[in-house]
């Protein structure tokens, strides 16, 4: 009896496991005796608006161990290590790790794998899986990107449609024993992986090589901290080519540092544009109505904003001028002058409508914004220096987009880097249409707004960036660099945002060079140059007719550093390192002489316009403090309160100084003669601000 | 009452062909891919089992006519056989060492594991002891002591290999005897509780055996461990569902499931025949043990009645016990399915105790 209850329970103990966890315990076991293989899907092809394959999957092998069935470690780590070219304590330490599989290399090269299979260790396999080929090296990198080890999109749009072009990754599954070998009448399952979509970009391959030529040129030239160039459609806005410096090869992009290829600066890199800003100014205000090409204007060389002073890059001034002509020179009072008559809530209307401060929109990752001031807190002297494209910070993509829609009858789009997804067999599976974002400007302010841009290259500024043949609209820009809050002294962006041909824009193209470290950074040395090489290429490739009889600018745009009408600092009396200091500084040669220590005469005199470059002779006198009593005032225009105390005390003077910033007046005139110890006055008023030439 | 002698009980002896049948059949196709990878011979174990199924159906012939009754006169030299061979298995160079236990005693080419002789030995010398006096077996100190006594050194030599399951069936049968024998349900009691109270200190000492015993409650705790044995025995017997993946079939062969032709062969069996098929071992088993029962009822005297019921008990303990293990019933311990797990001498010996209860079979009464 007792052995029937005994023996019953057992059976239903094994009813229990068979029939009701049955199921579980079989899956479970297949799941422990099966045995994957991945097997990679074929990555997507990329090519570029004509069809050319610019990333394309190669296939190449992967050696992988089952760790558990490799008997002599030791020695299958020394071969491995030789044939693979690797380490072999990182071999060994793989095949030891208590896993079924570790990679041991991943795509290596056809010799490489024919090694390993010489080799014919036991455990150790080979699969095919794909390799990245980028036929045209680092060209469109920031745009390409890369995919990882594991087939994973990283950057670019490689990232962006890694779902499409990643494919769906089959498994070859196969039932193994306990130690991993084949086993009879085995399960065998083929999951056949399905290859991934293609990308067809709307980059085209030829001009996206002149583009990185120029870049190529303007990296040897200018050694800039950064360099953009982008290439659009005005009329669909499409990018026909974006490319960036520094920039890195993405089948070698662990070579790079992470800066390089995560940031695109295209896209990402914020900016004061400086004058190519004042394409918005000007089409906000002839917009509004708040100005007419007619219109005149008159620039003394300053303009005076709240309390203050706003100096135009050409000193003295452009004078008398219509908005034309302003928009031509450049001039800077001028155009705050028109940002001024707009005022804070329509300007930042257009700043908003023209897609500042927002994402473009393209489909690529790490998008900026830009930087403004909040529209609550901007000053009008805010208004006045946005109106010339300072105390703003926009991407260069961003300042294009905007542009462009000047090209494109008023009407802003959205920047478009993918025409259409393809599948296999090249079926197009979704496209991607341009897509309007809004009318910003009307059809006419756009017209007139292109006729004045096509002057500024035709006579004004923007001269350098005329291209033979086809003519050309745009604005140079030149900005410092925003640092540490304030300006920096001597890092620069120059800048060239313009559209050819003149008349009918087919390409609209910015071009950037940040922080030039040689002698030039003017946009209209440094960018319109480019300009004109890619949109002349450009528009020949495009087989965009020439237009007979267009009238080319008299002469090309100062390209030198030219020289400035200056006044010359009056140093009489200063001592002579001073004197030399200050005029070394103020832009003269300076030479000396007579033997002493303080100027006494010097040639040309104080006050007088020279040209900067010019020689200055100091004539010197043996100075006795102690026997002199009397004592010259200096000139003390100019100098700071530091500078100004320093010189009197040399002199035996005190300095008692009123307001702060520089020294505007005195009062105790330059030449006079005061007795030793006397106490100097002098007023000190905060700088004018100065505004760069373009 | 002189003996007429009877035919054997043919019910019994069919019962053990079966399983004896079911046995070499499950060993060939448990072990034939061990073997193969191991030994280059797919009938390696299996060749082994049928001769040594062949020499034990010898053994258990003999036995049949050899009259039970004849081995009173040999309690002796069968007592001292039985320790005689579990001292010299513990002797370093007699012993032969697997897995960390010495359970065999090698004889030139010739693996000998005394275990089931042991229990043989045992069984014959506690059948002997009790029968002599029915009286003696009421007092605890004279009827029950001294075989437990014997029972307990046996036991303890045997745990010095060390084999717990041996050793736990050993006495389980020795008790299953002396209840059968008529002894006070307390003195039983009083015994198990000390064997208990013997045990727990040993498990304590070394602690991996309690790790071990208890894995069954969550082999997933453990899997790679102590969890092991049980979860692929698991992964087997579930594989199987109502009708079994058929014959040779198993997948868990290919090296999974360690010890899947002896200790954990019902495993396979689970996995290859099915909820029917073991179901059906089960049931023979259940047989034997009704079988060997009505035998010892019926048996013309004490010592047969005795030496039957120690049989079948051994039989029944060892199935139950391994059935249990094997579907993660009971603890583990490694103990063989009695007929058809693979082992040399020990299927000899326990053919040969078949024989012995088949041979009391012919003096049966019928009542």
């Amino acid at each position: 009896m007792i052995a029937i209850v005994f023996f019953s329970m057992l059976i239903i103990r094994v009813g229990y496991l068979q029939l009701v966890e049955g199921d579980r315990l079989r899956d479970e076991a297949m799941d422990v005796r099966m045995r994957d293989v991945p097997l990679e899907a074929k990555r997507g092809t990329i090519y570029d608006r004509n069809g050319h394959e610019l990333v394309t999957s190669v296939s190449v092998d992967s050696a992988y161990a089952f760790p558990p069935q490799i008997e002599d470690k030791q020695g299958a780590a020394e071969k491995i290590a030789q044939a693979l070219q690797m380490d072999k304590e990182v071999v060994y330490e793989k095949l030891t790790e208590k896993v079924g599989f570790v990679w041991l290399k991943r795509r290596i090269d056809f010799d490489t794998a024919q090694r390993l299979k010489s080799l014919d260790i036991s455990g150790v396999e080979l699969v095919e899986e794909s390799r990245r080929f980028y036929h045209q090296d680092s060209l469109a990198a920031h745009i390409l990107g890369f995919a990882g080890d594991d087939n994973q999109g990283l950057t670019g749009v490689e990232a962006v449609f890694d779902q499409e072009l990643r494919g769906i990754p089959g498994r070859i599954v196969i039932e193994k024993d306990a130690v991993g070998q084949n086993i009879p009448e085995a399960l065998h399952k083929l999951i056949p992986s399905e290859p991934g979509q293609n990308l067809v970009l709307t980059i085209d391959q030829t001009v996206q090589f002149f583009v990185e030529r120029e870049l190529d040129v303007i990296m040897d030239v200018h050694k800039p901290k950064l360099a953009v160039i982008i290439v659009m459609n005005p009329k669909t806005g499409e990018i026909l080519a974006m490319g960036n410096r520094p920039t890195y090869n993405p089948a070698t992009w662990r070579d790079s540092p992470q800066s390089v290829w995560d940031h695109n600066p295209s896209i990402w890199y914020n900016y004061e544009p400086g004058s190519t800003f004042k394409i918005i100014t000007a089409a906000s205000a002839l917009e509004e109505g708040a100005v007419k090409l007619t219109d005149t204007f008159h620039d003394p060389g300053y303009i005076k904003v709240a309390d203050r002073t706003i100096r135009c890059w050409q000193d003295g001034g452009h004078g008398s001028q219509t908005f034309e002509e302003v928009a031509q020179n450049s001039c800077n009072p001028g155009f705050i002058e028109v940002g001024l008559r707009l005022g804070k809530e329509k300007f930042y209307k257009y700043i908003d409508a023209f897609g500042f401060g927002q994402r473009t929109g393209i489909i690529l990752p790490g998008e900026e914004v830009g930087l403004q001031i909040a529209e609550s807190d901007a000053t009008e002297l805010n208004i006045a220096t946005m109106s010339i494209g300072q105390s703003i910070a926009v991407t260069p993509l961003q300042l294009l987009t905007a542009a462009s829609a000047v090209a494109n009858d008023g009407v802003l789009l959205k920047p478009t880097l993918v025409k259409a997804i393809t599948d296999v067999e090249g079926r197009v599976v979704k496209e991607f249409p341009p897509e309007p974002v809004r009318q910003v400007i009307s059809k006419n302010t756009a017209q007139t707004l292109l006729g004045l841009l096509t002057k500024v290259v035709s006579k004004g500024t923007g001269r350098n960036a005329f291209v033979d043949g086809y003519g050309a609209a745009g604005k140079t820009g030149t900005a410092q660099v925003v640092e540490g809050g304030g300006y920096s002294p001597d890092k620069y962006v120059g800048s060239f945002v313009g559209y050819a041909p003149a008349h009918d824009p087919q390409i609209a193209i910015l071009v950037m060079v940040a922080e030039p470290t040689g002698s030039m950074y003017y946009g209209s040395q440094v960018a319109a140059p480019v300009f004109k090489s890619i949109a002349l290429d450009t528009l020949r490739y495009m087989r965009v007719p020439e237009i007979a009889g267009l009238e080319k600018p008299q002469m090309p745009y100062v390209f030198e550093v030219p020289r400035e009408k200056l006044n010359m600092p009056n140093v009489v009396n200063y001592p002579v390192e001073e004197a030399e200091n200050h005029l070394v500084n103020a832009g003269f040669i300076v030479q000396t002489r007579g033997e002493g220590e303080i100027v006494c005469k010097q040639i040309p005199q104080g006050g007088v316009e020279v040209l900067s470059g010019a020689t200055v002779i100091l004539e010197l006198q043996p100075h006795d403090i102690g026997a002199v009593e009397e004592i010259t005032v200096p000139d003390l225009t100019g100098l700071s309160i530091k500078e100004a105390g320093s010189i009197l005390e040399k002199l035996g003077l005190y300095l008692n100084p009123t307001g702060t910033g520089f020294a505007a007046g005195q009062q105790e005139e330059p030449g006079t003669r005061v007795r030793r110890g006397t106490i100097i006055n002098v007023e000190f008023q905060p700088p004018a601000i100065k505004t760069i030439r373009d | 009452m002189s003996s007429k002698r009877k035919s054997p009980d043919f019910v019994l002896f069919i019962t053990v062909m079966c399983l004896l049948v079911i046995g070499v059949v499950m060993v060939l196709s448990a072990s034939e891919y061990k073997t193969l990878i191991y030994y280059n011979d797919s009938f390696y174990y299996f060749k082994r089992q049928l001769l040594w199924s062949v020499l034990g159906l010898i053994g258990m012939f003999y036995m049949i006519n050899f009259d039970y009754k004849r081995l009173r006169q040999y309690i002796t030299p069968i007592l001292a056989a039985a320790f005689i061979l579990l001292v010299l298995v513990l002797i370093p160079g007699v012993g032969v060492e697997v897995n960390d236990a010495t359970r065999w005693i090698g004889i030139g080419p010739i693996q000998f594991a005394p275990a089931e002789l042991v229990k043989l030995c045992i069984i014959i010398f506690t059948a002997y002891g009790l029968s002599r006096s029915r009286e003696r077996i009421k007092s605890f100190t004279a009827g029950v002591l001294p075989y437990m006594i014997v029972m307990g050194l046996a036991a303890l030599l045997i745990l010095l290999q060390p084999d717990l399951g041996t050793a736990l069936s050993l006495a389980g049968i020795v008790i299953v005897m002396v209840f059968a024998a008529g002894a006070r349900p307390s003195h039983l009691i009083t015994v198990v509780a000390a064997g208990l109270a013997a045990v727990v200190p040993l498990i304590a000492l070394e602690p991996y055996r309690l790790k071990r015993l208890m894995a069954f409650l969550d082999p997933w705790a453990d899997p790679q461990e102590t969890g092991f044995h049980i979860i692929q025995g698991l992964y087997a017997i579930g594989s199987g569902g109502l009708f079994g993946l058929g014959l040779g079939q198993s997948k868990q062969k290919f090296l999974y499931l360690p010890e899947n032709h002896t200790d954990f062969i019902f495993a396979i069996i689970g996995e290859e025949l099915g909820f029917i098929g073991a179901t059906l071992v089960i049931m023979l088993f259940l047989l034997f043990i009704w079988r060997g029962l009505k035998i010892a009822i019926a048996s013309p005297d004490p010592f047969a009645s005795l030496l039957a019921t120690g049989i079948t008990a051994w039989v029944g303990v060892q199935a139950f016990i391994n059935i249990g293990v094997v579907t993660g019933s009971l603890p583990i311990t490694g103990i063989t399915l009695p007929f058809i797990s693979f082992g040399g001498t020990s299927l000899l010996f326990t053919l040969v105790a078949v024989g012995i209860l088949l041979n009391i079979s012919r003096f049966t009464t019928t009542r």
